[in-house]
């Protein structure tokens, strides 16, 4: 063969290896029932207790089970691995009954197991958000299916607690033996899904557990969870049927996906977005300024750029979402001439501020570009300054900064560890890092954390929303809803408000 | 200087070049400002896990000493702890080496087949309506930039006709020159401008050499003397400028990965330096400068081989 017939057949050959037809290589590649989906974060961790990021929250929950289960859509809690539980008259003793139930590798989950992983969770050292667990004090195996509980106060949202994704269960016996790191990349599973295989920077496969405790669950073979972080490249994924579930999709690109078949529906979220402020530092430390940012605010606009309209303009600081939401208070509707007022009030006429917005978020962006034209009618000039989010958090947690374009959502529908999070003063963040400290609502979340009547408890969350609006403890903007798309052959599979996929296991693929 | 000793001269020489990099991305992720640990743990993490966390990986030492400990951990083989990932780095790369390696490979055949392809049929069709559309094509080559015809492949490859996939690196050989055609295709374009408006001009140089002159007045014909004088005397340049391309290439990848979601190294860079994840970023930076060090080399090389009268 001379060198040109040569080069002539190897590209030939090249060229037909690469375009071989789609659809031959796929037959080959899979023909179980694997749910593939993609998220814009990666996972780092497999240990519950390590963690406190989106991607790491939303694979565990497929992974551990937890004492208590909240149901599809998170309206309530139910059984889990605990089949019953009593409470102590006290309020401060709970006791849990397990069922008979087996890890992925077989052994049985014993009260020592629970004991164990709750004891973790609550004291070891790195354990990363122990913060709404602070009035437990004591977790013991009382025999080998009970655990007791023991609490310094009575404290009613405790229940929803135990569904949180950091309370999973573990074996006691292959985390000593393994160790954190070892277990933390090959795991032993409680939940409907056992660990296969964790790719860094790629994704994470997981099989069916056979031992799962849940009769006939879960229905599909496994699920591939991807981390695709461009938002479009995710979107084509889907388009192209590499994809059953794309996570995080960007708002206008929902009705394209609607229109193709897709299943793209807003969800309900329990997240804010807001503009945190610094009530420590100059010009945020005035309740007048803060009030004149606030009415020069126009919620309805950002809301309408941000999420297209598939959010809502935030009244409270509490998502719609949750439990004890109040649905009486307004949302403040933007009033330049108040604005005004109030500025000049303040005796700060002509004062401006730094807005710090993550760098690498559009969204972020349009809401801190908007609120930066807005306030320059009031009279307020504001710098936006692009960091990337590393130094944000940074800059944030040292109280190194006058205003934050952030957000946070709550993990159960109860609100306390919500308000106890972004504006409760003597909690560890300092109300989310804003310094917000107000002796009144730091005794009325207490109080209403200790209430055990639905209806008073109500009223006790709508003084405290009340409270923090008129005080402008953050200035709240939008409640976004999840914003993902399903391929028309996953059935029954909703992200609950708590970033939980809760039907996981009764979720077909047909 | 002899070939042989010239082989042991340059890994010597990338001593000074490792360190001097090691040093500059050392204090660069020094100098800036943030916390990785506080990214990673999460915002609800607690203040005393923060602390516990920053003081396991060393982070609360001051700079000197921990640029003294990451200098005798690499002379052992370790290059440090990925706060991110919670491992060894060197783990962490290993898994996203293959990826990269291939992409980077796959674009350079892609790409040289079709600087070939495209040079060789400008310089014989020169001046005639070919010639002139493919000179069009490489200036607009040039300046396209990669995102967006990776964009543009993705939606008609992928979306319109689902010849191949949007993204991923797949377990066999077949199945990655399937999966990475794409992103290949990418790098190839952005590439290919480069090389192959270079090599025509170097051919239809060489045509108007005396020896191709001589050839002519012998009544050779024009394609003997293209294939068995000309093209072979217009390599050298192409193959110098290679060197360049492929250090060029290495960089390119960061975006072309982005765009394909290949989990490889450029991927791994992007998100190390957004996060902080400092022993990742020096490591994927050392391994870089390694490669570029060593695709020149191979230049040299391969210089010296086409061209007896270059001396190593």
């Amino acid at each position: 063969m001379d060198r040109r017939v040569f080069l002539k057949s190897a590209a030939l050959a090249g060229f037909s290896i690469a375009t071989l037809p789609a659809t031959w290589l796929r037959a080959n590649a899979d023909g179980s029932k694997v749910l593939r989906m993609a998220y814009g974060a990666e996972v780092l961790t497999l240990d519950p207790i390590k963690t406190t990021y989106g991607a790491d929250i939303l694979i565990q929950g497929m992974m551990y089970a937890r004492l208590l289960h909240a149901n599809a859509d998170r309206t309530e809690v139910g059984p889990g691995l605990a089949e019953s539980w009593d409470i102590a008259d006290d309020g401060k003793t709970y006791t849990f009954h397990l069922r008979e139930a087996k890890f992925s590798d077989g052994s049985p989950i014993t009260a020592e197991d629970v004991a164990f992983s709750w004891n973790r969770m609550r004291f070891q050292k790195d354990s990363a958000y122990a913060a709404p667990f602070q009035p437990l004090t004591k977790i013991e195996a009382k025999d080998a299916k009970t655990v007791v509980m023991t609490l310094d106060r009575k404290f009613t949202p405790f229940l929803t607690l135990t569904e949180i994704w950091n309370t999973g269960i573990v074996p006691k016996a292959a985390v000593e033996k393994m160790g954190d790191d070892a277990f933390a990349k090959a795991p032993v599973t409680s939940g409907p899904f056992k660990f296969v295989e964790l790719k860094p920077g790629d994704r994470v496969v997981l099989a069916r557990n056979e031992h799962y405790y849940r009769e006939g669950e879960p229905k599909i073979d496994g699920v591939e969870f991807r981390y695709v972080p461009d938002d479009n490249t995710r979107v084509s994924m889907l388009q192209a049927g590499e994809l059953d579930v794309c996570l995080g999709v960007p708002a206008p690109r929902m009705a394209e996906l609607k229109a193709a078949g897709f299943r793209a529906d807003p969800e309900a979220s329990s997240t804010t977005y807001d503009m945190l402020i610094n009530h420590s530092a100059e010009p945020f430390n005035d309740l007048k300024f803060r009030q004149a940012v606030s009415y020069g605010i126009d919620r309805a606009a950002i809301n309408a750029a941000v999420t297209l309209g598939l959010g809502a303009p935030a009244s409270s600081i509490m998502s719609p979402a949750l439990d004890y939401f109040d649905k009486s208070l307004p949302v403040i509707a933007r009033d330049v001439e108040k604005a005004k007022a109030l500025l000049a009030e303040s005796g700060k006429t002509g004062a401006s501020f730094e807005l710090i917005q993550n760098a690498g978020s559009a969204d972020e962006e349009k809401a801190a570009v908007l609120i930066q034209a807005q306030l320059a009618e009031v009279g307020i000039t504001v710098n936006i300054a692009k960091i990337d989010s590393t130094q944000a958090w940074t800059r944030l947690a040292d109280g190194e900064y006058q205003a934050e374009m952030n957000w946070w959502y709550n993990e159960t529908r109860d609100p306390d560890n919500a308000l106890r999070w972004c504006v409760w003063g003597a909690g560890d963040n300092k109300s989310y890092y804003t310094r917000y400290n107000n002796e009144t609502v730091n005794k009325l979340i207490d109080e209403a954390s200790g209430e055990a009547d639905n209806a008073k408890r109500a009223e006790l969350y709508a003084q405290i929303q009340k409270t923090v609006v008129d005080e402008v403890a953050q200035v709240a903007l939008y409640h976004p809803t999840w914003l993902n798309a399903y391929a028309p052959n996953v059935k029954g599979l909703i992200l609950n408000v708590g970033l939980q996929f809760s039907s996981i296991g009764g979720t077909s693929l047909d | 200087m002899n070939r042989f000793s010239f082989v042991l001269r340059r890994p010597i020489q990338l001593i000074p070049v490792l360190l001097g990099i090691s040093v500059i991305t050392f204090l660069l992720l020094q100098m800036t400002p943030g916390d990785p640990v506080r990214l990673m743990l999460g915002p609800k993490a607690s203040q005393e896990a923060i602390e516990f966390v920053r003081a396991r990986y060393g982070l609360d030492q001051p700079v000197p000493v921990q640029y003294f400990y990451y200098v005798m951990n690499c002379l052992r083989g370790d290059f440090g702890q990925s706060i991110a990932f919670r491992g060894p780095v060197s783990g962490v790369i290993v898994a996203r080496i293959a990826p990269t390696v291939f992409l980077i490979l796959y674009g350079l055949v892609i790409s040289l087949l079709l600087t070939f392809a495209l040079a060789v049929t400008a310089a014989r069709q020169r001046g005639r309506w070919i010639d002139h559309l493919i000179r069009l094509l490489c200036v607009a080559g040039v300046g396209v930039p990669s995102y967006f015809v990776g964009l543009l492949l993705i939606m008609g490859f992928c979306l319109r006709l689902k010849i191949f996939p949007v993204s991923g690196y797949g377990p066999t050989f077949a199945n990655n020159l399937w999966h990475l055609f794409l992103p290949a295709l990418t790098i190839g374009i952005g590439v290919t401008p480069i090389l192959a408006r270079n090599l025509r001009a170097t051919f239809i140089q060489q045509m108007d050499k005396d020896y191709a002159v001589a050839c002519r007045s012998r009544g050779l014909p024009e394609s003997y003397i293209f294939s068995r004088h000309v093209f072979w005397n217009s390599l050298l340049p192409t193959v110098n400028l290679l060197g360049v391309v492929v250090a060029f290439l290495i960089g390119g990848t960061v975006v072309v990965e982005n765009v394909f979601n290949i989990p490889g190294l450029g991927n791994l860079l992007i998100r190390g330096v957004l996060t902080h994840d400092q022993f990742v970023v020096q490591a994927v930076a050392l391994l870089l400068a390694v490669g570029v060090v060593i695709s020149n080399f191979a230049v040299d090389i391969l210089t010296a081989i086409l061209d007896p009268r270059v001396k190593l």
